[in-house]
């Protein structure tokens, strides 16, 4: 450290080389000359002479100073020590160097720096000593400071609120830290003196950042820096820190320390980021609720809207001009006075509750809701509106849209014969709605209950509503029943009843259901079935056409043995002699074999229809599900469930839509007769479609029914061949020369690993592009189409 | 009478059976009948037959089946299909497959005789 004496002290040591140099010569004269003061003094210590500037500083004669040891001229905390420094000099014949106080003129005491030189002749004689007095009172007291300020340094740096760190920057290191900055990043002082130590704390995404912007300030390129820092603790905490660099210099300007001042500012921080979460949130609730809070000064004209209140209204940001007169312009004029009703009664109540249209500059119209306070200045006018508005556009237009419905369904109620009921049970209390009263044709002002319900009931279908009353005793979850009611004029009405458990406001078990009167429907479905055997019926004979092949097939067998044996009976007859007894065999055959023809003949003879085949595209998935539904109610009767399996991507045929249906109605109905007796499994029917050989289609009919005969196999597609008591065996035959004609392939396998048999057909998909089916998703599904 | 060369009938329908045979030997030919393509493949006929009656649909083996079969085996036996369920494309496919002659049921003696004659000329 260095101190403004240091000049002095240096001029000092000069000067006294000087007067060494020159004593022999001219002592006295070069000790005159000297500006600070000089002491003389024998081998012993005796005072010889003194210069000017010593008797002017002490103001004291010569002779007064020769007894300096005596009197109080040197401090007397100092003289013990001066003194012996002299004696230790004269004994060693070494130079000394002293601090002591002397006392100056006007009473006050100085420091000095006492030098004392001996003064030897050539033999090495000391002849005399020198004492030099250099004033080092300024540079004793900028100790003194100095070291006050050090203390005072100290104990600011060490009872600090905030951390501090002095980094020496030629050591190298942080040299000391104090309690505040070791409690905050819960380090000991000794792992603070450590640079690594402050790497290792700081968040990693800082650390590179960080460590540029210190290098700058070590390298004197700055003076101070300012970054909050982000440390994680020992102890997992993260905490948030400004930190404060500033940069020393030594008096050439180069850098020498660095104190770095942390403040704490976690949870500032963290309070910051709460109050930012708690905007964000305020935000998230506004937009998702669509409801904007604002304060509007109505009187002041002020837009305080927000943007997205004026975007309630179709305004663009900042464009409502804040007037009473422009809000009231927006207003969708046959709601006004709804608008000043609320306005009325905000101003007795001070509370606004409206639901009102706005017209947006576009045109359209808008519902919004508004609820807040109003408040009017002394003469009534609005003053001041603080509130939520929100778009209820949307739930206006559910409102306006369940009225709608709920109007649509009493008249769809009417139309559709339906009713609903209400029951509770235990309550026995039952409601009706009036359409159910007319169902059943009571007068609507009668109370209902079970009992009245069971007059109208069909008898023979009682025990279906015992049954319906048991299980609703036990809280059954839902029932579905078709019941008949036997009506007072003897007519019989077919109803169809839902009910659905649910329980009121207090928790009361209860039924909701539906009725319907079914009678049409089930008169038309019993009309419809009576049809639809006919056709079943119709569709395995018709088509003529297509069954030419088979009818010549089993008109010309016979037709060829008659001529065969024609023939033959005729050459017996010309042979020499004639053969008379194997003419007579051959023409019983023959008469047989017309026999056959003719019976062909007539069994054909109701099948004849005329129809015109086409040639269309047509979706197998689609014309098996049409005649699946056709045939359900069959199937049902017969206790037959059927299971679909079709590939949704299947490609279009080309074909007779129609006679495909006979053929897969013709398969179906086989395999339901098929399990007529079998009573051991369920009778299932799988109707699965799928591409089949790279440019066919295949659908099969799987049954669990009896089975083929292997010796039978070749023989079923034969016209009249069948294994049943009704029927004509022309249904595979025809089905055949249906698929063939089609230029497909029909053909029947027992099923491998359980009983029953498989039909299946296959026939070539449309080549042209654009005849691809419909597709509908990737994967097949399987749809149960069933019960029972 | 001398005996006449071999011909063999294979029909699932009886009543050919029944009937040709009888005209066959008419003409003067020995006859065998059969009731499948299998049924004559299984005998010693084979070697013997100096021209094959077949029917065109059968159960299991059909007669273009047999055909290949024969080939395959070697043998070239001249072969007249019979068919009932024929139609204007099934002759020419036949006749094509190197069939003598493809008759459709039913058909004349003259016909068969002539396709007859036709088959033991080639022998």
């Amino acid at each position: 450290m260095q101190s403004p004496d240091s000049i002095d002290e240096h001029d000092g040591q000069r000067q006294s080389e000087e007067v060494l140099r020159f004593v022999d010569k001219n002592f006295r004269l070069v000790i005159d000359s000297i500006p600070v003061p000089v002491a003389v003094t024998t081998p012993t210590g005796e005072v010889e002479s003194l210069n000017q500037p010593t008797l002017e500083y002490f103001g004291k004669t010569l002779e007064d100073l020769k007894g300096w040891k005596s009197s109080d001229v040197v401090h007397p905390d100092d003289l013990e020590r001066t003194v012996a420094s002299q004696i230790e000099a004269h004994e060693t014949g070494r130079a000394y160097n002293v601090e002591s106080r002397h006392l100056r003129a006007d009473g006050i005491y100085r420091w000095f720096n006492v030098r004392g030189f001996p003064l030897r002749d050539s033999q090495g004689n000391i002849l005399r000593w020198f004492h030099l007095l250099i004033d080092i009172e300024d540079r004793k007291r900028g100790e003194l400071l100095l070291r006050e300020s050090e203390r005072q340094f100290k104990t600011i740096f060490d009872e600090a609120g905030t951390g501090i760190t002095l980094i020496d920057l030629t050591a190298g290191e942080p040299i000391r830290n104090n309690r505040a900055l070791q409690e905050m990043l819960g380090c000991s002082e000794e792992e603070l003196s450590r640079f690594e130590t402050y790497d290792r704390l700081t968040h990693e995404d800082d650390r590179e950042k960080d460590a540029i912007s210190f290098r700058e300030l070590c390298d004197g390129k700055r003076d101070s820096l300012r970054i909050e820092k982000h440390f994680i603790r020992k102890d997992g905490r993260f905490i948030w820190a400004n930190v404060i660099f500033t940069l020393l210099r030594d008096h050439k300007g180069r850098p020498l320390y660095i104190i770095a001042i942390h403040e704490d500012i976690t949870e500032h921080k963290l309070a910051l980021e709460k109050l930012q979460a708690n905007q964000d949130l305020l935000d998230l609730a506004q937009k998702s609720a669509g409801a904007m809070a604002f304060d509007w000064y109505i009187q002041e004209k002020i837009n305080t809207w927000s943007p997205e209140q004026e975007a309630l209204f179709g305004l663009a940001p900042g464009s409502f001009d804040g007037t009473y007169k422009g809000w009231k312009k927006m207003m969708y004029a046959p709601d006004w006075p709804t608008v000043v009703e609320a306005i009325q009664h905000a101003h007795q109540t001070g509370t606004v509750e409206a639901e009102y249209r706005v017209v947006w500059p576009d045109g359209s119209l808008h519902w919004l809701s508004t609820n807040g306070r109003m408040f009017f200045d002394g003469e009534g006018n609005p003053l001041r509106m603080v509130g939520f508005t929100s778009d209820v556009t949307r739930r206006k237009q559910a409102e306006e849209a369940l009225r709608r419905s709920q109007a649509f369904l009493t008249e769809g109620q009417q139309l559709a014969r339906m009713g609903n009921f209400s029951w509770q049970v235990a309550t026995k209390n039952i409601t009706w709605s009036e359409q159910l009263y007319r169902i059943f044709d009571f007068e609507s002002s009668v109370p209902m209950t079970l009992e009245l319900i069971a007059t109208r009931v069909h008898p023979d279908d009682m025990p279906m509503i015992y049954d319906m009353a048991e299980r609703a005793e036990r809280g059954e979850k839902d029932f579905e029943y078709e019941h008949r009611l036997l009506m007072p004029d003897r007519s019989i009405k077919h109803l169809h009843v839902v009910a659905h458990r649910t329980y009121d406001q207090d928790g009361r078990l209860e039924y909701i259901g539906a009725v319907q009167d079914v009678t049409e429907r089930r008169l038309s479905e019993e009309a419809l079935s009576k049809v639809r055997s006919e056709l079943a019926h119709v569709t395995r004979v018709t088509s003529l056409g297509t069954l030419t092949a088979s009818i010549a097939h089993e008109v010309n067998q016979p037709l060829s043995g008659i001529i065969t044996n024609a023939s033959t009976c005729l050459r017996m007859l010309a042979a020499d002699p004639p053969n008379v007894e194997g003419a007579r065999e051959t023409a019983r055959r023959t008469i047989r074999d017309g026999n056959r023809a003719s019976e062909v003949i007539s069994r054909l003879r109701a099948l004849f229809g005329k129809k015109e085949p086409t040639n269309e595209p047509v979706d197998l998935n689609e014309a098996a599900r049409e005649v699946i539904a056709l045939s359900l109610s069959e199937l049902h009767r017969k206790q037959v469930v059927s299971q679909s399996d079709f590939d949704e991507d299947l490609p279009t045929v080309m074909g007779d839509r129609v006679q495909l249906q006979q053929v897969i109605l013709n398969l179906l109905l086989n395999a339901s007769d098929a399990m007529n007796d079998i009573a051991d499994r369920p009778r299932l029917v799988v109707i699965k479609t799928e591409p089949y050989e790279g440019n066919h289609v295949r659908l099969t009919v799987k049954d669990a029914g009896v089975g083929l005969e292997p010796e039978n196999v070749g023989k079923l597609f034969d016209a009249f061949y069948t294994t049943k008591n009704s029927g004509m065996g022309i249904g595979l035959s025809v089905s055949r020369s249906i698929i063939e004609s089609h230029h497909g392939r029909l053909w029947a396998m027992p099923n491998e690993d359980e009983p029953g048999a498989t039909f299946s057909f296959s026939i070539p998909f449309a080549t042209d592009g654009a005849m691809t089916a419909q597709a509908g998703s990737a994967d097949s599904k399987i749809e149960q189409t069933e019960e029972h | 009478m001398e005996i006449g060369p071999l011909i063999s009938v294979v029909d699932d329908d009886e009543s050919v059976r029944e009937s040709l045979p009888d005209l066959l030997k008419e003409f003067g030919f020995q006859v065998q009948t059969f009731s499948s393509a299998e049924e004559f493949l299984a005998s010693d006929g084979i070697g013997q037959t100096k021209c094959l009656v077949l029917d065109i649909a059968m159960p299991g083996m059909t007669g273009p089946d047999l055909q290949r079969e024969l080939k395959i085996r070697g043998s070239n036996i001249p072969i007249i299909f019979i068919t009932a369920h024929g139609d204007s494309t099934t002759r020419p496919r036949m006749l094509e497959n190197g069939a003598i002659e493809c008759l459709l049921k039913p058909f004349s003696e003259d016909a068969l005789l002539k396709a007859l004659n036709e088959a033991l000329r080639l022998n």
